[in-house]
């Protein structure tokens, strides 16, 4: 027996053969992402639960009699669900298109975004109810059991035709959109739909058929999945932010990208496996970062003129709501009067997910990035500041300032890879990156994987202050959350913060102006960090622990869901925000898993109803009634007077 | 050819948002006519087109085809009526080849050229068949841009200034075109603001201003005209 490197060659071969199959899943599915965001320009985060749909589709196939006994249904097998399930699950995805993705094609790309994740968070959260984490098994089919012995390993018959036929539908979706003319049209329309519909095609179906076609082959990558991972709900949640990963290596526009990528860096996975393993989780991640000190396009992206996101802030200037003095003020006297209302712990929670959201808003809302990736800087920081507290023994405020260095340091070293794109790539990289740091912390020792750092002393402020008792906890809490809300005031209302709201409204014009957009949004991007790593380490003293759940990607997601319920770039959006949010996971607390439907749910619902939030809605009204009773007042010289609000006159 | 329809517009009024660009547009070409809209930047002249096609949502009045209101229909439905739009932009795809480019609107009516014949109309296209489509001079994209809407069979050409910022040489030969296209019994409303080129074409001349026809010019009266379209078109 030979080795290479000191690997045996069965190591070596198996673990290739299984990055082989891994990558050519990534590519179907990054394929399918890739396509969408070419010609629908919607960052298709429900993609992950579509190719579980498509899993349970052929498992739901084979239990037919099982399921609906007495209607006297076979039970249809492999073959049967290849051809099946991915026809249905296209289906379900044209009218997923129908329904909701059409309503916000002309809208900022972050309602795409919002909207695919609440949706994924509903069919998914559907299934956890009905299924839990435990996977579900679907068997090899009778004719490709068994396999092929090649002398040096042994390779069985289903991967290969897996391999073989993945790498077909791949090929065959380039001929397609690059070589023919149905491709031409697709192509055409997206640089320009206006005018391919004024060559007579029904671009919005071509559109619904696209989006159901790549949710098509995420079914198809679903079924041809089931026999060899398991089938769970949670199958999709796994790989979809990888495949993001791989679209943005892969870089925009470029199909045969998306394709060639998928299957690199499956095989760069089983790589890492054999020679480093503690590094298989993370190395996509790590290349991406890589990929985009270097080329930022991606490896076989055009680069593309920079897209300019339109305005989403919601807020009005000088509206009372936006008075950051006065609601100082009564924050201060209405936190004071919280925790004998209130049990403080459930205060002190409120407190630290809307300084937490405050501090996302500060990038969001007010440069205009769709950053997705804030848990990182949230959840460091509590490990950190857990850890120093803990095992390190420092005291209570010297914790919290380490764990606010450490996301400090994080954001600046994100924030100079992320700035490089903008719009949803943003978002995609934030995401990416910030699944390094879930990654590392699953694998660290000091973290302590599942468990988490528990028990953290709360210690005693200052050396004297007992933390331990609860009204001492909270209002050392409401202290940090009203500096950190000072603080995001005073930043936002300084010049530097009137250049970050140019930067919103046109970069292309601060640019001429001869400010360097990228200090800028850099600057910012790491004061938010920094607060948001205030709150993660205060929470992280609150609650005694940090865990896994802080450095999850659904802890980014509830940032932008409380900026976006409370109204993004508004001064008090996320600090209400926060308040709902907080409030619903408690009502709701005894749904058990039904929770994550109903805040899918409520991402969905904001996306397409209340855009701009509770607050912004409401400065909205206040406009509106100030003006008509100027009108009022000043009787029929208002003729020449602007409208105030076009919406209102229309 | 399949039978040709005119255009009618009456009382057209339209808007971008809140602002209205249209107001009262009253016009028609008959069947086989070429006709001109002339007028200033901002008269109202391209969203006229737009508003044709379809392109433009918020309307009110009305936009005859033939026997049909097409003012509340979609663009690609006003599209397989007959009606074809060449954008000032040109909107050839940078994605796309030129062959592509130009086989890509989809045949509506039988009775359009075909590729043979639009390659002895444009002999430069013919030598770049496999370029890509943005990959042209101004001129030969001009070209391209008019020649993929010949295809189609489309009775009613709109063409939004098919000679800015193109070479004397080149704007000749459009000129040329568009005589031929008449011949062949094509409507065509154009789009312009050098009247010196749109004179020697249209049967009719509308003048734009402020999204109304101010002035109507018959092609018999244009040389005792001269003055008074001078005074319409200089800035």
């Amino acid at each position: 027996m030979f080795e290479i490197l000191g690997i045996s060659p069965v190591l070596l071969f198996g673990q290739l053969l299984i990055g082989l199959i891994n990558g050519v899943f990534y590519a179907m599915m990054s394929l399918g992402v890739a396509i969408i965001f070419g010609m629908l320009r919607i960052g298709n985060f429900v993609h992950g639960a579509q190719y579980m749909l498509g899993a349970f589709g052929a498992w739901y196939l084979l239990h037919l009699p099982d399921l609906f006994p007495g209607l006297g249904l076979p039970s249809l097998g492999y073959w049967w669900a290849l051809v099946l399930v991915p026809f249905g699950v296209g289906l379900i995805g044209a009218f997923m298109e129908r329904v909701f993705i059409r309503k916000v094609y002309d809208l900022e790309h972050a309602y795409g975004l919002l909207l695919t994740v609440g949706l994924a968070m509903m069919i998914e959260g559907i299934f956890n109810v009905g299924y839990g984490a435990a996977g579900q098994q679907y068997s090899v089919p009778e004719s490709l059991r068994g396999g092929i012995n090649l002398g040096f390993m042994f390779m069985p018959l289903y991967r290969v035709w897996v391999i073989v036929f993945a790498l077909l539908v791949c090929f065959a979706t380039w001929y397609v959109i690059e070589r023919t003319k149905l491709g031409s049209y697709l192509r055409a329309a997206t640089e320009n739909p206006d005018l391919v519909r004024a060559f007579g095609i029904n671009v919005p179906r071509m559109l619904m058929l696209t989006y159901a076609f790549g949710v098509g082959l995420a079914g198809l990558a679903g079924v041809m999945a089931a026999p060899i991972y398991q089938v769970s709900p949670q199958m999709g949640q796994s790989i979809i932010i990888t495949i993001f990963a791989v679209v943005v290596i892969g870089g925009m526009g470029s199909i045969f990208g998306a394709i060639f990528t998928g299957l690199m860096l499956g095989l760069v996975e089983g790589l890492t496996k054999v020679f480093y393993p503690q590094g298989s989780t993370t190395v996509i991640f790590i290349i991406m970062a890589i990929v985009l000190v270097f080329r930022p396009a991606g490896l076989f992206g055009k680069e593309t003129s920079a897209h300019h996101p339109s305005d989403i802030a919601a807020a009005r200037p000088g509206s009372i709501l936006e008075n950051g003095r006065l609601w100082l003020a009564v924050m201060a006297i209405g936190g004071s009067i919280l925790p004998f209302m209130v049990y403080p712990v459930f205060a002190m929670k409120m407190l630290c997910l809307a300084l937490f959201a405050s501090a996302y808003n500060l990038v969001f809302g007010y440069v205009g990035l769709l950053a997705f990736g804030h848990a990182a800087f949230y959840g460091s920081s509590a490990y950190v500041a857990a850890h120093t507290a803990s095992i390190w023994g420092f005291p209570t405020e010297v914790a919290i300032l380490s764990g606010v260095a450490a996301a400090t340091a994080l954001g600046a070293l994100f924030g100079w890879l992320a700035i490089r794109r903008q719009g949803l790539y943003f978002a995609m990289i934030t995401l990416a990156l910030a699944q390094i740091v879930y990654f590392y912390a699953i694998q660290a020792s000091w973290t302590h994987g599942e468990d988490g750092i528990q028990s953290v002393p709360r210690g005693y402020l200052f050396g004297v202050i007992d933390l331990n008792e609860p009204l001492n906890m909270y209002f050392f809490v409401l202290a940090i959350f009203l500096a950190g809300f000072a603080a995001i005031y005073r930043i936002v209302r300084s010049p530097f913060g009137q250049v970050l709201k140019s930067i919103r409204e046109n970069e292309p014009r601060s640019v001429s102006l001869g400010y360097s957009t990228d200090r800028f949004k850099l600057i910012a991007f790491t004061l938010s960090a920094a607060l948001a790593g205030l709150a993660g380490g205060t929470k992280a003293i609150v609650f005694q622990i940090a865990s896994l759940a802080d450095l999850y990607f659904m802890t980014s997601a509830d940032a932008l869901l409380m900026t976006l319920i409370g109204g993004v770039g508004t001064l008090l959006g996320p600090v209400v925000g926060a308040i709902v949010v907080v409030t619903m996971q408690k009502e709701l607390a005894t749904l058990g898993s039904w929770v994550i439907v109903v805040q899918g749910s409520a991402f969905v619902l904001c996306v397409l109803f209340l855009r701009k939030g509770i607050v912004g809605t409401l400065e909205d009204f206040l406009a509106r009634r100030a003006e008509r009773k100027r009108i009022a007042v000043n009787g029929g010289t208002t003729a020449s007077q602007p409208v105030l609000d076009p919406e209102a006159a229309s | 050819m399949t039978e040709v329809a005119g255009l009618s517009v009456s009382n057209l009024n339209a808007w971008y948002g809140e602002s209205q660009a249209l107001h009262g547009m009253d016009f028609e070409v008959r069947p086989g006519e070429v006709v001109t809209l002339l007028g200033r930047n901002g008269a109202g002249k391209t969203t006229t087109l737009r508003s044709i096609m379809g392109l433009l949502k918020r309307k009110t009045g009305v936009i005859r085809f033939g026997e049909e209101d097409i003012r509340g229909r979609l663009p690609e439905y006003i599209a397989r009526k007959g009606i074809a739009y060449c954008p000032e932009e040109r909107g050839i795809f940078a994605s796309l080849s030129v062959d592509e480019n130009l086989t890509l609107p989809p045949v509506v009516a039988p009775g359009g050229m075909s590729v043979d014949d639009i390659f002895n109309l444009f002999p430069n296209l013919a030598e770049r068949r496999n370029s890509q489509g943005t990959k042209l001079s101004g001129g030969e994209q001009q070209m391209l841009a008019i020649a993929r809407i010949l295809r189609t069979g489309a009775t009613l050409l709109l063409l939004d200034e098919p000679t800015e910022g193109l070479a004397p040489v080149i704007v000749k030969q459009i000129g040329q075109v568009i005589g031929r296209l008449k011949e062949r019994g094509l409507t065509v409303l154009l789009v312009e603001q050098n009247f010196r080129f749109a004179s020697k074409l249209a049967d009719r001349h509308y003048v734009v201003e402020h999204g109304r026809i101010i002035d109507t010019i018959a092609a018999a009266d244009v040389a005792a005209s001269m003055t008074r379209i001078e005074n319409y078109l200089k800035v």
